[in-house]
């Protein structure tokens, strides 16, 4: 007798869930990917300011073969935690955030790094052009910011690879070398199918140019780094240099999807 | 110029006893599964020609005047770089598809850990887990 009205609360349950379901998923998931190697000192400070600038977005640290408590203080701090049972570089950890990305069907993933040296209070700024479809990739550049205080070799270096790019595949892109980007559905996609190894950071926007993806930038302040020391030093910028030059010279052709290889 | 002016037949001999030798060992690590078919094609087919070319040599004479080499001993030591060459890129291949595998599978691995964390976080604790 009752069993009527029972369908039609069943009925209505289900629409509600339906709508439910549409407004989930009509709410952008965003990831935020933090590669880390060896920066349990630096991590906490780094996961509660993103925590409190984006509250809502999922946070995974890709611990890249630490051999200090990295992994421990991730998980212990509520992000997921991809752990590469090898050392692969920083292009291969990023990588395997991209990965996890498209793997869960994340509508954006920003990459920032694990050490401090990247404000999350641009976060937003970064994914705003992303979620509105202006753009595929969101580059943070430094120079556009504050004062970003740079040894005068390291800057040259990088206006010289600004131009190179701008000459090599039409980015504009003023600071190739920062690690802090956003990456739409169709960039995680790129990224996820290959991502250059060694100092991968020009290569990637290269990358994603000659996929026919929109790059651009915004401005981000960058602070000095709270612990450790950067894994460029001045002598190893000539060489970084060089690689990039080559990288970018040679450039490999885009793959279609249908490979399923890492790294170009 | 006969064969026995390009190449001394000790000479001869000699390095065609090395190069038989070294076809009898790759053929040996492949039949002993420590070298794969695949892999061992290259050096077959570059030793075997080699060796073709030191019992013949009258055939280098062919390559000699058709790239322009005065003497053929020039000619054997330019085929001899070319041998090392192209095996040698031939195994730097190999060695960068290793590598982007060992990057993915790695990757994968970092996935499912991931994916084994979490499940094993819906379960409710059993006796005798880590804490």
């Amino acid at each position: 007798m009752n069993e009527p009205a029972l369908r039609v609360a069943t009925h209505n349950d289900r629409r509600a869930a339906a709508m439910l379901d549409d407004v989930r998923l009509a709410t952008p998931r965003a990831l935020v990917i933090i590669p880390a190697l060896n920066e349990a000192r630096s991590l906490p400070g780094v996961l509660a300011a993103v925590r409190e600038v984006v509250p809502e977005y999922d946070v995974c640290v890709v611990d890249d073969g630490s051999t200090d408590r990295t992994a421990e203080v991730a998980a212990r701090l509520g992000a997921t935690v991809l752990r590469n049972p090898i050392n692969l570089g920083i292009g291969g950890a990023v990588q395997t955030g991209y990965l996890w990305a498209r793997e869960r069907g994340y509508d954006a993933a920003i990459q920032i790094d694990g050490d401090g040296q990247h404000d999350p209070r641009f976060i937003r700024a970064a994914v705003a052009p992303i979620l509105d479809g202006r753009a595929n990739v969101i580059v943070g550049s430094r120079f556009g910011g504050n004062g970003y205080r740079s040894t005068p070799l390291r800057r040259a270096g990088i206006t010289y690879l600004s131009w190179f790019l701008k000459v090599r595949c039409g980015s504009s892109v003023s600071d190739p070398t920062s690690g802090f980007r956003a990456a739409d559905r169709r960039a995680i996609a790129v990224f996820a199918q290959m991502y250059p190894s060694d100092y991968p950071e020009p290569e990637a926007i290269a990358l994603a140019q000659r996929h026919g993806l929109k790059v651009a930038e915004i401005p981000v302040e960058m602070r000095e780094r709270s612990h450790g020391s950067s894994s460029i030093t001045w002598w190893r910028t000539f060489y970084y240099l060089v690689k990039v030059s080559l990288a970018l010279l040679i450039l490999p052709v885009p793959r279609t999807t249908a490979d399923e290889d890492g790294s170009p | 110029m006969s064969s026995e002016e390009i190449l001394h037949p000790h000479l001869r001999a000699f390095a065609t006893t090395v190069l038989l030798a070294f076809v009898l060992w790759v053929v040996y690590l492949v039949r002993y599964h420590r070298l794969s078919l695949r892999d061992s094609l290259l050096w077959l087919l570059s030793t075997i020609t080699a060796l073709a070319i030191t019992v013949f040599p009258s055939t280098l004479e062919v390559f000699t005047s058709a790239i322009g080499i005065v003497a053929p001993v020039n000619a054997l030591f330019a085929l001899t770089f070319l041998y090392v060459l192209l095996n040698l890129l031939a195994t730097t291949i190999a060695v960068s598809a290793n590598a982007t595998r060992v990057r993915r599978l790695a990757q994968e691995c970092a996935l499912l850990r991931a994916e084994i964390e979490e499940l094993r976080h819906r379960l409710p604790r059993q006796p005798g887990d880590a804490p």
